[in-house]
């Protein structure tokens, strides 16, 4: 009997094992050839396929990118990014507090609208933004790029939030109602830190959808000097035929700041997740 | 009695005037961005205009009238349709499971946590060639490996049956790695001495999965699967990349049909009109499900 | 409405406000022009130059040229054309859309420039056609004679000791034979649609002249026509004699997936444009040796002129915006694309320049300009020469032709109701 089980929980485990490295597996190899692109020149890899292991260590691609044009379009995205992603993870915890504690009237209305507004196509949105980016001089600069942003990521980030905040025991605020907090206070001093785990999860998803816009960044600039990575493999797509080891080169130093910062984040992540978990 | 009757009033009107100070900043940008211009979009699908000419000419419900006829945006509905349930019930265990298994290791997991990621950090585009190239059906890894074990080579991108679900794995590894933070994050959110508490009570890890955590989870399951629904039903990317929506309308959706009748034929009423078609059908679908899973629980 | 547009600019003020950075540059002396293209790498640099050389000989203009994406190209330019934010110089590809941008008030008419010192004397006639609408010139053709021709590996042919064929009877002997040995005939990626669109093009061509789809495009013919039916057959006849690769209807041109097969020696040929050895002259430059030109074959028992060529005089076509101030500067500009300078560099890097002067240094760009001088005529493409929403279609219903998902009958109604849809429109 005790044998059996042994034996059920070692196989047990040798297969939970088996998938996380399949897993891993799954994940992580087309990055792998991707990088594995950017060291080959164009004819290596049209003659020899993507899955091939590059014949020799060539950096003329990673030359030619960092001596390219990059660290503006770099500088521009990580501007867009920061000051988006604060304003955004900043108004959509406001709206979601409201939403998921307060009873008023227009609560369900304005919920419904934003679940209403999760389902808009971007692409019909382009040529109106683009006109009001024209009318108030705002075309061909970073700064149109922020506005936009922050709406289009708004209703899902509420959306999740009020899941999230839903989810925290009410007892808190109770007992801080009952000492005479202000409702200003108790989002700042009691919601606002329960409800980080939520707000990384937006962190991460929101930057990385930032990060890699494209169709705002194409509609909103115009110039070389104002537009943000994405756009920067516009340099080796041509009309008949693309340069796929430079683009993967642009795509590839394009995700690394995102990858260091997920690894050094996610760790403070988590301890910010320790924190905001409710004791008891 | 009255003191009483007023002092709750006193609440609401301050609960109300707190709501609005909270809203406010948010429904502004909403108003601005998101609700004008699909304002501006129902206007639009009223007229008949290329998207050039300064002049449009006004045609009432024309563009209505054919998008209810039109074949190719039925069919794209239904991929959208296929791409939902599809997403749903590929990325919704997956990444749960992967969450799971995150959560119990704790922070050892760190590792696993990074490579699991990564197909959420690459871009679209990137993702797009190399998933072109690895189901190239001559020099492609699917048909090598095919033909390592005898087999003939295996075109699935351009066999209009297979097209379309092809790409919707290649979505869903994408998205597998949001979901599992998303869970992370649940299970964060879980009280952390239920854990112990069901142990001690002499439960298995199984049983306090399916009984406890899962349950407790409810409400962010539910609204993990709106997300995924409404990402799918509005799905563009990786169509674009990969196929452009063929071959044929094979793996036609929506807002590719949408952005192809807007920018390459230049129909940018009738393209107005699936836009302002796709957001009355994603928000009824949406919100009906929305209902429909919360059943009688308050929302 | 009013009032929600009050608060847009309300809202953008206040981010501008906050941000402090939105300094606006002060107003410059000179005659700011702005020119859009989608050319990359070194001839991309090869428009910079000429944009240098004319600032330096003109110093009172500055000149931004701005390198665009050719995928959303056209989503820019209609977007830029609609907020009248049109740049000064923009390229197209002549066809439908010129006649959209000339109609839409968007397109300066060139033709006092172009006359001036018979300047235009200097292009192919059949260039200054194509920017010809309604008797006047509306661009210039600037970057290539692009004709659509039959590519071969050299290696193959003379392993399997096979000769340029003269007729379709011909190459499809040679094409039994290839596949016969195991080796594709014709590399093509047709997820990218236009390439396999080049097929039935031909056969129509070869089959009717040009008539049959200048009737139908202009309603006074019919896409029912038995050109277009003989077009769809012989492409399916193709397909399933396996004429083509594997898979082509997933795979994509531009990024190289036909060419990998050709390349590698897996397909012996590629019908494609005359770009095709500059292509090769940038990703794969040893390559270029073993590469072979011949024009499309000839239909035995056809009545109609087999000399016949699909495809563009010029490719990208450059026009200067109606709302562009200074179009004399801007004109100054446009021939500076092509002076001298620039038509030896644009030579290096394997362009046919759409100039009478031009002479091919190379046997491979010889064939190709003889088969242009040729030509008793050149059929623009379909797809710009069709409005855009017929183009879609045919591009469209050619891919399906190739998937044998619909007969040849059924996607050449489609077209046809298509086009009457557009023609009844547009009335």
């Amino acid at each position: 009997m005790k044998e059996e089980s042994k034996v059920k929980k070692i196989t047990v485990k040798l297969v939970v094992w088996a998938l996380v490295l399949f897993w891993c597996v799954v994940s992580f190899l087309p990055f792998f050839f991707m990088v594995m692109a950017t060291f080959k020149e164009q004819f290596e890899l049209l003659m020899g396929g993507v899955f091939k292991l590059p014949e020799k260590l060539y950096l003329d691609n990673y030359i030619e990118v960092f001596t390219g044009n990059i660290w503006n379009y770099l500088k521009n995205s990580v501007i867009v990014l920061v000051i988006s992603l604060t304003v955004l993870l900043f108004i959509s915890a406001c709206a979601s507090y409201p939403l998921s504690r307060f009873k008023f009237k227009l609560n369900k209305p304005i919920y419904s609208l934003i679940v209403a507004c999760m389902s808009v196509p971007i692409h019909v949105t382009l040529l109106p933004i683009f006109l009001m980016a024209v009318r108030t001089n705002f075309y061909d600069s970073i700064w149109a790029l922020i506005g936009p942003y922050i709406a289009f990521n708004l209703p899902i980030s509420i959306f999740i939030l009020v899941t999230f905040m839903q989810g925290i025991p009410k007892e808190l605020e109770e007992a801080a109602e009952i000492d005479g907090c202000g409702k200003y206070r108790m989002f700042w001093s009691i919601m606002f830190p329960l409800v980080k785990p939520g707000l990384a999860t937006l962190a991460i998803y929101n930057s990385v959808n930032m990060w890699n816009e494209f169709s705002f960044a194409l509609t909103l600039t115009q110039s070389a000097e104002n537009r943000t990575l994405p756009l920067a493999i516009w340099e080796y797509q041509g009309q008949y035929a693309m340069n796929v080891p430079m683009i993967m080169t642009v795509l590839v130093v394009s995700v690394l700041p995102m990858i260091i910062a997920f690894i050094f984040g996610q760790d403070k992540l988590i301890k910010g997740m320790m924190a905001g978990a409710v004791k008891g | 009695m009255q003191t009483g009757n007023s002092l709750v009033k006193k609440r609401e009107k301050e609960i109300r005037k707190v709501s609005a100070v909270f809203l406010i900043p948010a429904l502004l940008f909403i108003a601005v961005f998101i609700i004008y211009p699909i304002f501006n979009s129902f206007q639009t699908s009223l007229y008949e205009w290329n998207g050039i000419t300064a002049g449009k000419k006004f045609i009432a419900l024309d563009n209505w009238k054919e998008l209810i006829g039109d074949k190719t945006f039925r069919k794209a509905f239904g991929n959208n349709l296929i791409v939902m349930v599809l997403s749903i019930v590929i990325q919704m265990p997956i990444g749960m499971a992967l969450a799971t298994f995150l959560d119990r290791l704790g922070r050892k997991g760190t590792v696993f946590k990074v490579l699991w990621f990564v197909p959420m950090l690459m871009s679209s585009v990137a993702i797009g060639y190399l998933f072109k190239y690895a189901l190239d059906a001559n020099t492609g890894l699917v048909s090598t490996i095919s033909r390592m074990f005898g087999g003939k080579n295996i075109d699935l991108l351009g066999n209009p049956n297979t097209a379309l679900i092809t790409i919707t794995v290649v979505i869903c590894w994408q998205f597998i790695p949001f979901y599992m933070v998303y869970y992370m994050a649940a299970y964060s959110g879980l009280p952390g001495d239920v854990y112990e508490a069901a142990i001690i009570d002499g439960a298995t890890r199984s049983q306090y999965f399916w009984k406890v955590a899962l349950p407790m989870m409810k409400p962010s399951i539910k609204s993990a699967i709106i997300l995924s629904m409404v990402g799918s039903l509005k799905y563009f990317d990786l169509i674009y990349v990969m196929t452009g929506g063929g071959p044929g309308d094979a793996s036609e959706l929506m807002a590719t049909y949408m952005y192809s009748n807007a920018f390459e034929s230049y129909r940018m009423g009738y393209a107005s009109a699936i836009a302002s078609g796709m957001f009355i059908l994603i928000t009824v679908i949406s919100l009906i499900t929305m209902r429909l899973i919360n059943g009688k629980e308050e929302v | 409405m009013k009032m929600k547009r009050k608060l847009a600019v309300a809202m953008t003020m206040a981010l501008a406000g906050s941000t402090l950075f939105s300094v606006p540059t002060q107003a410059e002396e000179k005659t700011k022009l702005t020119l859009w293209h989608i050319q990359t790498g070194t001839m991309a640099s090869c428009l910079e130059n000429s944009a240098k050389r004319f600032m330096e000989e003109n110093p009172q203009y500055e000149v931004e040229v701005v390198q665009m994406q050719n995928d959303s190209y056209k989503q820019k330019l209609s977007m830029a054309m609609s907020a009248g934010e049109t740049p000064d110089i923009y390229i197209h590809w002549g066809g439908s859309s010129m006649i959209d941008y000339v109609e839409a008030g968007q397109c300066a008419d060139l033709t006092e420039f172009m006359e001036k010192d018979n300047y235009k004397d200097q292009f192919v006639d059949a260039g200054i056609e194509q920017c010809t609408y309604d008797g006047k010139i509306y661009a210039m053709p600037v970057e290539n004679i692009s004709v659509a021709g039959i590519f071969y590996n050299k290696d193959i042919f003379e392993e399997y000791d096979l000769e340029e064929p003269e007729t379709l009877t011909e190459l499809e002997a040679i094409c039994d034979k290839l596949v016969e040995e195991g080796i594709a005939p014709f590399a093509l990626a047709n997820a990218t649609k236009w390439t396999g669109s080049m097929y039935y093009q031909y056969f129509a061509t070869r089959k009717g002249g040009l008539e049959p789809f200048q009737n139908a495009a202009a309603g006074t013919g019919s896409f029912e026509d038995e050109a277009f039916v003989y077009a769809g057959e012989k492409i399916q006849e193709w397909v399933d004699k396996g004429y083509f690769n594997e898979g082509f209807n997933g795979m994509d041109d531009d990024s190289g997936q036909a060419r990998q097969l050709f390349y590698t020696g897996q397909a012996a040929m590629d019908l494609m444009g005359s770009w095709f050895p500059g292509t090769v002259l940038g990703e794969n430059p040893d390559f270029i040796d073993h590469v072979g030109f011949f024009p499309f074959p000839a239909l035995e028992d056809s009545e109609v002129d087999q000399t016949l060529c699909v495809g563009t005089v010029g490719d990208n076509l450059y026009s200067i915006s109606e709302n562009c101030e200074d179009k004399e500067g801007a004109f100054k500009l446009l021939q500076s694309l092509l002076d001298e300078e620039a038509q030896v560099e644009r030579k290096s890097f394997g362009k046919i320049v759409p100039l009478k002067n031009f002479e091919a240094e190379d046997e491979l760009t010889q064939e190709i300009l003889d088969t242009v001088n040729a030509a008793a005529g050149i059929q623009l493409w379909y797809d710009q020469y069709l409005p855009s929403e017929v183009a879609e279609v045919h591009k469209s219903t050619s891919q399906e032709i190739f998937g044998n998902l619909i007969t040849p009958e059924e996607a050449n109604k489609e077209m046809q109701q298509a086009m009457q849809d557009y023609l009844a429109k547009a009335e």
